[in-house]
């Protein structure tokens, strides 16, 4: 995949996730972010630095991302979600606009 | 259908609350993570709290968590909340909005928690009976307070009294309460009001010309009282006055009043023309006159803005119906059930209602020829022909055959929803429905139909609702029925040829469907505690229905309730309380 297909998402740790771009736009928040002229940075370099994501929770992120691609496509699964995670992610989620 | 209170969350949102309301087990992996549920947005909170209400999976101790982040709580009609649930919620800092309607088990006492809470601003209490003038006496510290919602509660006139500190209302609902006269003229400092229930008191013409005195008043509501001439009230936008005897309204030297919104359902008017004269009706959208003593309908003729007509049980008529078809070019809700107008009144509103969404002729005279000017209504989504004179059936002179009158329906796109209660349609009619593929709902109750017509239906592929009591169908033709995936409700009562082995079979089969039967009522297998409340419970909140004249509960209640119209309902508790479901039984 090339580069620019691709978008960094780094969380508060400092771990880092590189996704397709394709899904990374499920959020509007970060497809916002990746096409509005005021967010020089993340266009440039198409990375996304999250300082209030933890680890765990933004990998859950990326997970629902693509899930949410292959739901749109048709493919009915459920998305499982720890209970302990979902007040986090649920948060995150907001953040998102996902 | 659960996530139908979410509308405003995305999707992920949506899955984290059902997942974190999935069981008990589920809430205590997260109830002692302390630090998110501090910072947690309070719309996200919110959403969660009520999806645990309606879960019946919150108890008091667990409201604890929510004290930092939730600042509106919809307790409403909940019969566990009591004293201690309160003593929980007053320790909320953020707390803004409270709604205990209908919490029968809140007492005067039960509300000292809640005295001091320094943010709130909304309160209902409507129909908390054991809730009385002591309690409002403490109440009236809460000076933040500007909606107050004491309907039908204990408090008597002398309590009402005590509400004129509360100087910051605008919302302040006291139907069916004792309020004078003398107790209005109390009332006269709270100026910011916008918004005054007085249905059910005992105001007369004295305290409705004390009205003047509230500037912002936009709302107002009079129903079932003495009073007869309404002064001039500049700034009212919405108007109830059901069951008043009407002599005049708005009478005054100014301009007109600017109405949107007017209910008279079951009021007497000493003359028509002139209880109109003083209101600007064309910016009116909403007009309820059903039940009315009406003759005369040419108030209409200016009313160009109006978007929902409720004429039911009026003397409307074919000779009026020009009047309304002159103003439909904004109407999307049309009510003409129980009155006099037939297909050739139908004929001339056809053309001219290219908005109309919802029609009603239950009740009228109206026959098949009505079914093809329906056809010419390109937006009705919900057809209501119970109780006429439609057999499906209709005569062709240029074919000299007899034809389906329902295929006129065909041209209809979005029909949602056909109800032909009680007509005369035998299996044979009914054939063109099998067209419908966007139909949810079909009401057959009391028709003609056989097990041919069932098996029919099978067929429908978005059907949700069918009704079709009170037929002939046998034990066979339920054998052979292949529902729709789709459907949710399937209602047999009345069917008397049926037995409890076959609905039982018939279950067994299809177990997410509902059925509704004199022997046995199923409801489906994954289903709220809400829905299992016992008969006698039921009966109760039916019966209450009735009565209330503000909003109605079934919005509390997880069940079928909601998709049908307060007079469906009344007529389904009728029926309810007669056969008693002698032999009811729930199973799940």
């Amino acid at each position: 995949m090339r580069k620019e297909d691709t978008v960094k998402l780094i969380s508060a740790e400092g771990f880092e996730f590189v996704i397709d771009k394709r899904a990374a736009m499920v959020s509007q928040t970060i497809r916002n972010m990746l096409t509005s002229p005021g967010s020089f940075a993340e266009r440039e370099h198409g990375e996304v630095t999250f300082p209030e994501i933890s680890t765990t929770i933004l990998e859950k992120i990326c997970q629902y991302f693509y899930w949410s691609l292959q739901f749109a496509s048709g493919k009915d699964t459920e998305f499982p979600i720890e209970p302990e995670l979902t007040l986090e992610l649920m948060m995150a989620a907001n953040y998102l606009h996902t | 259908m659960e996530s139908e209170d979410l509308g405003g969350e995305t999707r992920l949102v949506c899955l984290c609350i059902e997942a974190a309301s999935q069981s008990r087990d589920a809430v205590e992996k997260w109830r002692r993570q302390r630090r998110t549920l501090q910072r947690m947005p309070s719309h996200l909170a919110e959403a969660l709290l009520h999806r645990l209400i309606r879960r019946r999976i919150l108890n008091p101790s667990l409201l604890e968590v929510f004290k930092f982040s939730v600042e509106k709580i919809d307790l409403r009609g909940e019969s566990s909340v009591d004293a201690e649930w309160m003593a929980y919620i007053g320790g909320f800092c953020c707390l803004c909005s409270l709604n205990i309607a209908d919490c029968q088990r809140i007492t005067n006492s039960a509300l000292w928690p809640i005295i001091g809470m320094p943010n709130l601003k909304e309160l209902d209490l409507s129909r908390c009976i054991k809730f009385s003038d002591s309690g409002l006496r403490h109440l009236i510290s809460i000076r933040t307070l500007q909606k107050l919602c004491i309907s039908e509660t204990g408090v008597t006139a002398d309590g009402i009294n005590l509400v004129s500190s509360l100087t910051n209302l605008s919302v302040l609902d006291l139907g069916g309460l004792p309020v004078t006269d003398l107790v209005l003229s109390s009332l006269q400092v709270l100026t910011k009001l916008q918004y005054l229930d007085l249905w059910g008191s005992k105001i007369s013409n004295k305290g409705a010309a004390d009205l003047v005195v509230f500037p912002k008043l936009s709302f107002l509501n009079i129903a079932w009282t003495d009073v007869t001439t309404l002064p001039d009230l500049p700034s009212i936008a919405c108007l109830n006055m059901s069951n008043c005897t009407i002599h005049s309204m708005f009478e005054g030297e100014g301009a007109k009043a600017l109405l949107e919104k007017i209910t008279v359902s079951g009021a007497t008017f000493l003359n028509v023309s002139e209880a109109f004269l003083f209101i600007e009706t064309s910016f009116l959208s909403f007009l309820d006159v059903s039940r009315s003593s009406l003759n005369s309908f040419c108030f209409l003729s200016c009313m160009k803005a109006l978007e929902h007509l409720d004429l039911s049980f009026t003397m409307m008529g074919d000779d009026s119906i020009q009047l309304i078809a002159c103003i439909g070019a904004n109407l999307r809700n049309l009510n003409l059930s129980n009155t006099r107008v037939s297909s050739a009144g139908v004929s001339i509103l056809a053309g001219c209602v290219p908005n109309l969404e919802t029609i009603s002729l239950s009740h009228t005279p109206v026959d098949d020829v009505a079914i093809s000017y329906i056809s010419m209504m390109s937006s009705v989504k919900i057809i209501n022909l119970s109780n006429t004179n439609v057999k499906g059936l209709i005569w062709s002179d240029s074919e000299l055959v007899w034809e389906l009158s329902l295929a006129a329906l065909h041209s209809l796109n979005y029909v949602k929803r056909l109800d032909l209660e009680g007509t005369q349609v035998e299996d044979e009619a009914l054939c063109p429905l099998l067209r419908f593929q966007q139909l949810n709902e079909l009401s057959l109750k009391g028709t003609r139909l056989t097990d041919l017509s069932l098996y029919q239906l099978s067929s429908l592929p978005n059907l949700i609702n069918l009704s079709i009591g009170d037929t002939v169908l046998t034990n066979g033709g339920l054998n052979s029925f292949k529902p729709p995936a789709t459907l949710k409700l399937l209602d047999l009562r009345g069917c008397w040829l049926l037995t409890e082995d076959a609905i039982l079979s018939f279950h067994k089969n299809d177990p997410q469907i509902e059925v509704r039967h004199e022997l046995v009522h199923i409801t489906p297998s994954e289903q709220n505690a809400s829905n299992r409340s016992s008969p006698s419970q039921k009966g109760k909140k039916q019966q209450k229905l009735p009565k209330s004249q503000s909003r109605s509960k079934e919005e509390t209640v997880i069940d079928q309730r909601w998709k049908y119209s307060r007079e469906e309902l009344l007529a389904m508790e009728h029926s309810t309380l007669a056969l008693n479901f002698p032999y009811k039984m729930h199973l799940g």
